[in-house]
C-alpha cells in the first residue's frame, strides 16, 4: 500500500496527493478508510447534491494483488436515503486505481461544464464532456475507450448515463463491462458535480515484500477459486440459479412481494437463461471465476434485419424485472434491462418503484389521467417498456417523479403502505423472513449484503435456532463483512477468504494484522457507519417496516410485530446501539 | 523435448480476467501487477467480451529483432528473442516491429519485456486459453 489519497477538487480543477499511512495502519483500506474520510471531508447534515459533497472511493491491500480481490467501494451522502452511500463495483477499477498508486480518491466540488476525469498515475486532467454529455452509459464507454486508450495497458472507466444526468437518485455508475456502482444514487452525486466519468490506469508494479510467501498465498487462493467448490454456483449458472430454489420456499418476491411463489420462475431461471439466452461469462480484472453472465438478445427489427445485444443478468435483476413485475418472457426482462443499462438506473430500485406503481395503479390510488393513459399491469412487459422510455423522455409530472425511487413516489401519489423500501431504499430479492427484515432496516447500507439475512432464513427451514443466536450471527456477520470490504476481496468469494488464508495474505504484503486486530477493524468500521448515520439522522429505534410486509407469506412464515421488535432490540444491543448510545 | 511454443488456443473461451497477465509478472518478473507481464488480453470498445490474446509467436527470423537497432534482441534458438538489456538503447523500436502487438514494454525499465514460453501464464489461466505446444507451425497465433 502507498497510502497514497488523492485529492480532486472539480471547482477549482486543482488535483493534489497526500500520502496518510497511519489512517491505512489502523484501517487497512476500502470501506475502513473510506469511512473515516466521509468523517473528515463529509458533513452529514449537508445536501447529497451539493458541490462540497465528497465523493470517496477506496481499495484495500488485496486489490488486484490476491484472485477474486476486484471491488472497489464508494461513500458519498446518499440522495436516495439522505444518510449513508455506499456501494461497491468491480470492474477493472481497482487494478486500475492500484496501478496508478492510489488506495484513495476523494473528490469534491462542481466543474463548470460537464467534464470527465481523467487519472493517469499521478497525472490528473479534467477534460470537456461536451460533445457526448446525453449519451448513454454504454455509449459512453465506447467514446472513451477509444479516445482515452493507452497502448497495452488497462484502463477502467466509470461513467454515468442520462438518469444520473438528470440527478436521478437511483441513478447509478456504471464501470466497465456491466459493473456498477448500482445503489442509493451514486449516479446522481457525479452528475451533480457534472462530472460524465472517470477513466483510471497506470503503469506502477509495487515490489513484493515476501515473494515466497506471496507466491504460496497466491496459489492456496487460486485453487480454491479454481479447484475447489466455493465458488461453483458463481463459476457455472451464477446467481440466477436461485430463482426456482427461492420461489419453491416462497421466497422470491413476486408482484411488489404479494407472495414469495412466482409461477414463472421456471421460465426465467438460471436453467432457462442458461439454455436460451447466455452467450459468454466474463470477470473483472483478477478474478478467475467469472460470475458475469452475458445473454445476448437477438431481435428482428425489420424483415429479415437483426439488431443483436448483449445485456448481463444475474438474480437480483431478474428479480427487480421479472418476479417483481411478473414477467416471465426472457426477452421482455432483458429489453428493460437494456434500456435501464443505457440509462444508468439501479435495477432493484427501478424494479421496486415499478412495481409500486403497478400495484397503486390496480389498487386505484393511481388513476388513468396521473399515467396519462397508460394501463399499468403486472406481466405487461411492453407497457413497462412505454414507462421506462417516458421516464428517459422526462415526459409528464409522474414519469418524472417515477425515477426518484418508491418512498418519495409514495409520499406524492399514495400507496405508503405498499411502497416496499427500507429506509427509503428498495431491497434485494428475499422475502425469507425476518432476518432480512432485519438486514434491511438495520444494515448500513439496507442491502441484502450487509449481511446474510436471507441466507440465515433459508436455513431455518431445515434447522430452527433460537433467535438470539441468529441475530448475534447477523451481527457476526456484518462485523466479519466488513474485513472483507476493507481488503477489498468480493463478497463472492467470502467462503475462499477465512481468516486464517487473509493474515497469511496481509502477512505476504508485509503488513501487520493478527485475529484480533481483524476483528477490532470489523467492530470498529461497523460502530463509525452508524455513528455517521446517527449524525445524517438515523435512528435505530425508529426504523419501520413497510406495512404490507406485515401481512404476507415468507419463506418462514408470517413476520410478527412482536417478534421483529424483539429481534431489532436484540440487534441494537449487541451492536452496541441501544439506549441512543453511539457505539465506539 | 523439443522447443515449446505459447499458443493461444481457445481465444473464445476468455473471460478477461488477465489470471495470465498477472501471472506473468508475478512468477517470471517477480512484480505484483499486471504491467511487466510478456503478453496482453486485449479488449474492445464496446464489445462486450470480444478478448484478443496476444502472445510472443516465437518467430524464426523475429521482426523485433531485425529493427533492432543495436542488436539488443538477439534471435534464440527455436526460435523468439531474449534481451541483451546492456545493448537496449530504450528506442521502443522492436515494440513498434511487432506487427501483432505480442511484444511488450517495460515503461519503469523502458525496455522490451520477451517472452520466455515458459507457460506460467498456462498454469493460471481458468479455462485453458493458452497452452504450451512442441510444435509451434500447427497452432495459429495471435487469435
Amino acid at each position: 500500500m502507498n497510502a497514497s489519497i488523492l485529492y480532486v477538487d472539480l471547482t477549482s480543477g486543482q488535483s493534489r496527493v497526500e500520502r496518510d499511512e497511519a489512517l491505512f495502519r489502523e484501517f487497512m483500506g476500502g470501506t475502513a478508510v473510506a469511512t473515516e474520510l466521509l468523517f473528515r471531508h463529509g458533513d452529514p447534515k449537508g445536501d447529497a447534491l451539493a458541490p462540497e459533497a465528497p465523493v470517496i472511493f477506496a481499495i484495500g491491500p488485496f486489490n488486484a494483488l490476491l484472485p477474486v480481490a476486484t471491488k472497489t467501494v464508494s461513500l458519498f451522502m446518499s440522495p436516495l436515503s439522505g444518510e449513508l452511500g455506499e456501494s461497491h463495483a468491480g470492474g477493472r477499477l481497482s487494478m486500475a486505481l492500484r496501478d496508478a498508486g492510489i488506495d484513495a480518491l476523494v473528490i469534491t466540488g462542481r466543474a463548470k461544464a460537464p467534464s470527465y476525469l481523467t487519472i493517469e498515475n499521478e497525472t490528473v486532467a479534467v477534460k470537456s464532456a461536451a460533445t457526448f454529455w446525453g449519451q448513454s452509459a454504454l455509449a459512453t464507454d465506447r467514446i472513451l475507450r477509444e479516445a482515452e486508450s493507452r497502448s497495452g495497458r488497462k484502463v477502467s472507466i466509470l461513467r454515468i448515463g442520462p438518469a444520473g444526468e438528470r440527478l436521478s437518485p437511483i441513478a447509478c455508475a456504471t464501470v466497465d463491462g456491466s459493473r456498477h456502482f448500482g445503489r442509493l444514487g451514486l449516479g446522481a452525486v457525479l452528475g451533480s458535480k457534472n462530472l460524465k466519468a472517470i477513466v483510471a490506469s497506470g503503469t506502477r508494479t509495487p515490489p513484493i515484500a515476501r515473494p515466497k510467501e506471496y507466491k504460496a498465498v497466491y496459489d492456496t487462493l487460486y485453487d480454491r477459486v479454481v479447484r475447489s467448490k466455493e465458488m461453483k454456483k458463481y463459476h457455472d449458472l451464477g446467481t440466477s440459479s436461485n430463482i426456482v430454489p427461492l420461489s419453491l420456499i416462497r421466497g422470491l418476491p413476486t408482484r411488489n412481494f404479494t407472495q414469495g411463489h412466482f409461477e414463472g420462475a421456471e421460465a426465467i431461471s438460471g436453467e432457462r437463461f442458461a439454455k436460451d439466452f447466455l452467450v459468454q461469462h466474463t470477470a473483472c480484472a483478477h478474478c478467475q471465476c467469472g460470475c458475469i453472465h452475458m445473454a445476448e438478445l437477438r431481435e428482428e427489427f425489420a424483415p429479415y434485419h437483426y439488431s443483436t445485444n448483449r445485456i448481463s443478468y444475474d438474480y437480483e435483476l431478474l428479480y427487480a424485472m421479472g418476479s417483481m413485475l411478473s414477467l416471465s418472457n426472457p426477452e421482455d426482462i432483458l429489453r428493460l434491462l437494456l434500456f435501464t443499462e443505457k440509462q444508468g438506473w439501479d435495477v432493484i430500485s427501478l424494479g421496486g418503484t415499478l412495481a409500486w406503481a403497478t400495484e397503486s395503479f390496480l389498487r386505484g390510488t393511481l388513476s388513468a389521467d396521473a399515467t396519462e393513459g397508460l394501463t399499468l399491469s403486472f406481466g405487461d412487459g411492453a407497457t413497462y417498456m412505454a414507462v421506462l422510455e417516458r421516464i428517459a423522455r422526462g415526459q409528464g409530472e409522474f414519469y418524472r417523479d417515477l425515477e426518484r425511487g418508491s418512498a418519495w413516489c409514495s409520499e406524492k401519489w399514495g400507496g405508503t403502505d405498499w411502497a416496499i423500501h427500507y429506509g427509503r431504499v428498495e431491497p434485494g430479492g428475499y422475502m425469507t423472513g425476518e432476518n432480512f427484515a432485519v438486514t434491511s432496516l438495520m444494515g448500513v447500507r439496507h442491502s441484502h449484503l450487509d449481511d446474510s439475512g436471507y441466507s440465515a432464513d433459508q436455513k431455518l427451514l431445515n434447522a430452527p435456532k433460537p433467535v438470539e443466536d441468529q441475530v448475534k450471527d447477523q451481527v457476526r456477520d456484518a462485523r466479519w463483512r466488513m474485513v472483507m470490504n476493507s481488503l477489498i476481496v468480493c463478497l463472492f468469494a467470502r467462503g475462499v477468504y477465512d481468516e486464517t488464508v487473509i493474515l497469511q495474505g496481509l502477512d505476504a504484503l508485509g503488513l501487520s494484522w493478527d485475529g484480533p486486530g481483524l476483528e477490532k477493524l470489523g467492530e470498529r468500521a461497523l460502530a463509525r457507519k452508524y455513528e455517521w448515520k446517527r449524525l445524517c439522522g438515523f435512528d435505530p429505534e425508529a426504523v419501520r417496516m413497510p406495512e404490507k410486509m406485515y401481512s404476507v407469506q415468507t419463506s418462514t412464515g408470517m413476520i410478527g410485530r412482536e417478534s421483529l421488535a424483539r429481534r431489532l432490540a436484540l440487534y441494537r444491543e449487541h451492536t452496541g446501539l441501544q439506549d441512543g448510545k453511539t457505539p465506539r | 523435448m523439443g522447443v515449446k511454443y505459447l499458443r493461444v488456443v481457445n481465444r473464445d473461451r476468455c473471460i478477461g480476467c488477465f489470471s495470465c497477465m498477472y501471472a506473468c509478472s508475478r512468477m517470471v518478473r517477480n512484480s505484483m501487477g499486471s504491467g511487466k507481464a510478456s503478453m496482453r488480453v486485449r479488449s474492445y470498445a464496446g464489445l462486450e467480451g470480444a478478448f484478443s490474446i496476444r502472445v510472443c509467436a516465437r518467430c524464426a527470423h523475429p521482426d523485433c529483432a531485425s529493427a533492432c537497432p543495436t542488436g539488443a534482441l538477439i534471435t534464440a534458438p527455436g526460435g523468439g528473442v531474449r534481451l541483451d538489456k546492456d545493448l537496449c538503447i530504450s528506442c521502443k523500436t522492436c515494440v513498434k516491429a511487432c506487427a501483432i502487438s505480442a511484444l511488450q514494454w517495460d515503461e519503469e525499465e523502458k525496455q522490451p519485456l520477451p517472452c520466455i514460453h515458459c507457460g506460467q501464464c498456462v498454469r493460471y489461466c481458468p479455462n485453458d486459453v493458452l497452452a504450451l505446444v512442441e510444435d509451434g507451425g500447427t497452432e495459429a497465433t495471435p487469435s
